[in-house]
């Protein structure tokens, strides 16, 4: 890549470096580092969702907006685009603006286009007679078609109007490049559709609000959240929902960017509730140079569910009131992280192991279930995520433990129960391909112990003396009786 | 509809019944109030673990939160649900939440409390000093939610807790069908401060919890021990010979 001033002095990317010095000697050369053009690029288009919710980042040097319906809030296009410009002169990017109906326009224009028209626009409709003077290599097509549409003398735009689509394909030898140039050259004029995909999916609503004079302490922030959180919610009763997610973003007058979101585990509407929600992290916020815009958006919405309060304890349907209770967790979860707070439900399983599942809490709570029809012996207090090995000392081949080592202290044991014997679950085994080992699971012998102070453990074996999986059988604790 | 004619149809109780008491045996464990249990010795934590959830009887039906710090769920394992059913006579809905550290774990138990939303909340921490317990005191008896703190052995020292339990593990009753089996688990429980009751302070309670009938009792100490196993004194027999 080479910058204007050395564009100038006739220096173009693609030049080797020996002649590129030879023709200016002081000249300043740096490695290309594509990390942190593409972070660059990505702060850059965060910071450009100022102008538009929907924005992407096109090839390796080049943004993409869709402004429909946004140009407006700026007044009109050429305003907006002396603003951006400005914007970004600000901020310090070399840059080159090009408005059009269609992507392929856009593109065309902003590469291509003589540098000094700057921004250029081009009003929907008008891409025919915009793009006519412009060279074939800004239609976005590949090299090598690019050599050939030469060799035919097709260097314009303008003169691929008015030949038949039927002679291009005759001219390429391969099908691919001659409908690559009638697709782009259609995506261009707007004769076929080019779908958009943005970086990030659009917010179900948004607010913001701009500062006259740039925000520089967290009171002025918090004031202006409040503002947004309320208006936000109130556009959400209008319409009789709610919203999972809420992001908020401070934009600085410096190019920088900071946002920050909360969860929630129901959809909200309630202003209160959201400014508590986010006071544990807009403390974070570093204003920087000056904040002059905030924008508040609301993600996944749902339909809120409406009841009421009921009057009194004695009155409510159910014992758990999930509305205040998911309240509560979403602040937890605000302030120590997401999906801290989890509820067990039973799941499916003879292994002890997988018998329970932990979900993260998500407005429901299950009602506890005393057993499913897996389970069967009697199950420890307190149990071990992972079964922990202990060292044991037992009569071969299926005797109860006699003597064990955890955490390096000896157990004697006094009295022993068992086994309540849990096989393994054989359909959930896949065996590996051929060649490699065969590790099937093996059958656990579950024992109750108590040692001589009283205390009483969980042991197991794993496997059994000569079922021909693996080595001999090891010896695990997996929890702790009370 | 007027007030007289809701208590008729039963849709609202006496708006006066008298507070439960609270001067006998657990002396509000888990009903109301801050209370702490903490274990006699390293390996007790099972025991306690089984006392808070046995000895308490929920008055109002509600979410239980469990809050644990994740170095002890590393340690001693985590709550089973199916023995935390059984141990609490079924049905109770239960959130868990691990934190990083004490202090995170405090701040979700006052959260929690002040929000109404959970009718217990019982957590695992490394300790907890003096001004934690004071205000977690006062802002349980503020919402009336009780709090129910596990604390690691060696948990001395001046609290605001209404009591503090100190729980060691029994050896087990005596199994009538198979003398070398676990019978029912047992514990002593050590009330080694009491504020409703000072006078009960110094007790020990020796427990019984029946895994059957899921109930708890006290048990006097003379059969606190394991029955040893009764020798055969056929052998003190001659041999008789016949014939």
């Amino acid at each position: 890549m080479a910058n204007k001033a050395a564009r100038d002095a006739s220096i173009h990317p693609g030049l080797r470096l020996a002649d590129a010095c030879a023709t200016l000697p002081n000249l300043v050369r740096e490695e290309i580092n594509r990390e942190s053009d593409d972070n660059a690029l990505t702060a850059l288009m965060n910071w450009l969702l100022r102008f538009s919710p929907l924005i992407a980042i096109d090839d390796a040097d080049a943004l993409i907006l869709d402004t429909t319906g946004c140009d407006h809030l700026f007044g009109g296009e050429v305003r907006m685009a002396r603003e951006l410009s400005l914007r970004l002169d600000d901020v310090g990017y070399d840059h080159r603006l090009a408005f059009a109906g269609t992507r392929g326009a856009a593109y065309a224009l902003s590469h291509e286009k003589a540098e000094a028209q700057s921004p250029a626009i081009l009003l929907s409709g008008d891409e025919r007679d915009g793009l006519f003077n412009l060279p074939v290599s800004a239609l976005r097509l590949s090299g090598k078609t690019l050599t050939l549409l030469r060799r035919f003398g097709l260097t314009r735009i303008g003169q691929l109007y008015d030949i038949d689509r039927k002679a291009i394909a005759r001219r390429f030898h391969s099908r691919e490049a001659a409908e690559a140039v009638c697709l782009r050259l259609d995506e261009a004029l707007g004769q076929r559709p080019e779908p958009f995909e943005p970086f990030r999916p659009p917010p179900d609503h948004s607010v913001h609000l701009l500062c006259p004079e740039p925000l520089t302490d967290g009171a002025g922030i918090n004031a202006g959240l409040v503002m947004l959180s309320d208006r936000i919610c109130k556009a959400l009763v209008a319409r009789g929902i709610g919203a999972q997610t809420f992001v908020f973003r401070t934009f600085c007058s410096d190019g920088g960017l900071y946002s920050v979101h909360v969860n929630a585990a129901r959809p909200v509407c309630a202003a209160d509730h959201l400014l508590r929600l986010f006071k544990e992290k807009t403390d974070s916020i570093d204003p920087g140079f000056g904040i002059d815009l905030l924008q508040l958006e609301a993600f996944r919405t749902a339909p809120m569910a409406v009841g009421s309060r009921p009057l009194s304890g004695t009155l409510a349907r159910a014992d758990i009131d999930e509305a205040a209770l998911s309240n509560l967790v979403d602040r937890i979860n605000a302030r120590l992280g997401e999906d801290r707070v989890t509820v067990t439900v039973p799941a499916s399983h003879h292994l002890v192991d997988l018998a329970e599942e932990v979900r993260p809490f998500a407005g429901k709570i299950p009602k506890g279930t005393l057993r499913t029809d897996t389970m069967h012996g009697l199950r420890s207090i307190r149990v071990f995520d992972r079964a922990e090995p202990v060292e044991v000392v037992s009569e071969v081949p299926d005797g109860p433990p006699l003597r064990f080592v955890w955490h390096r202290l000896v157990h004697r044991v006094a009295r022993a129960d068992g086994p309540e014997r849990i096989a393994p679950e054989w359909w959930t085994y896949l065996p590996p391909p051929p060649g490699e080992p065969r590790t099937p699971p093996r059958t656990r012998d579950y024992y109750r112990v108590e040692d001589t102070e009283g205390r009483r453990y969980w042991l197991f074996r794993e496997g059994l003396y000569g079922d021909e999986r693996g080595k001999s059988p090891e010896w695990f604790l997996q929890g702790l009786f009370a | 509809m007027n007030l007289a004619e809701l208590k008729s149809k039963g849709l609202i109780g006496s708006l006066n019944a008298k507070p439960m008491s609270d001067a006998a045996f657990p002396y509000g464990l888990g009903t109301q109030g801050l209370h702490e249990v903490v274990e006699e010795a390293y390996g007790d934590r099972a025991a306690s673990t089984g006392f808070v959830l046995t000895a308490t009887k929920p008055t109002r039906s509600g979410a239980l939160l469990y809050i644990s710090q994740a170095s002890t769920r590393r340690n001693l394992g985590y709550l089973s649900e199916v023995a935390l059913q059984e141990m609490m006579c079924g049905h109770i809905s239960r959130l868990s939440l691990v934190t990083r550290n004490a202090r995170d774990a405090l701040w979700a138990v006052e959260e929690a409390v002040a929000s109404g939303a959970v009718s217990h909340v019982i957590a695992e921490v490394d300790a907890a000093d003096f001004t934690a317990t004071r205000r977690l005191s006062l802002a349980s008896g503020r919402h009336g939610v009780p709090v129910t703190l596990l604390l690691p052995y060696g948990s001395e020292g001046a609290t605001a807790s209404a009591t503090r339990w100190r729980l060691a593990t029994r050896p087990s009753s005596p199994n009538s069908y198979d003398a070398r089996a676990l019978g029912r688990a047992r514990w002593s429980a050590n009330l080694e401060r009491c504020r409703i009751a000072p006078s009960a302070a110094g007790q020990t309670f020796d427990i019984e919890w029946n895994d059957e009938t899921l109930s708890l009792r006290v048990v006097s100490r003379m059969v606190a021990g394991p029955l040893a196993p009764r020798t055969s004194n056929a052998r003190n027999f001659q041999p008789r010979r016949t014939g």
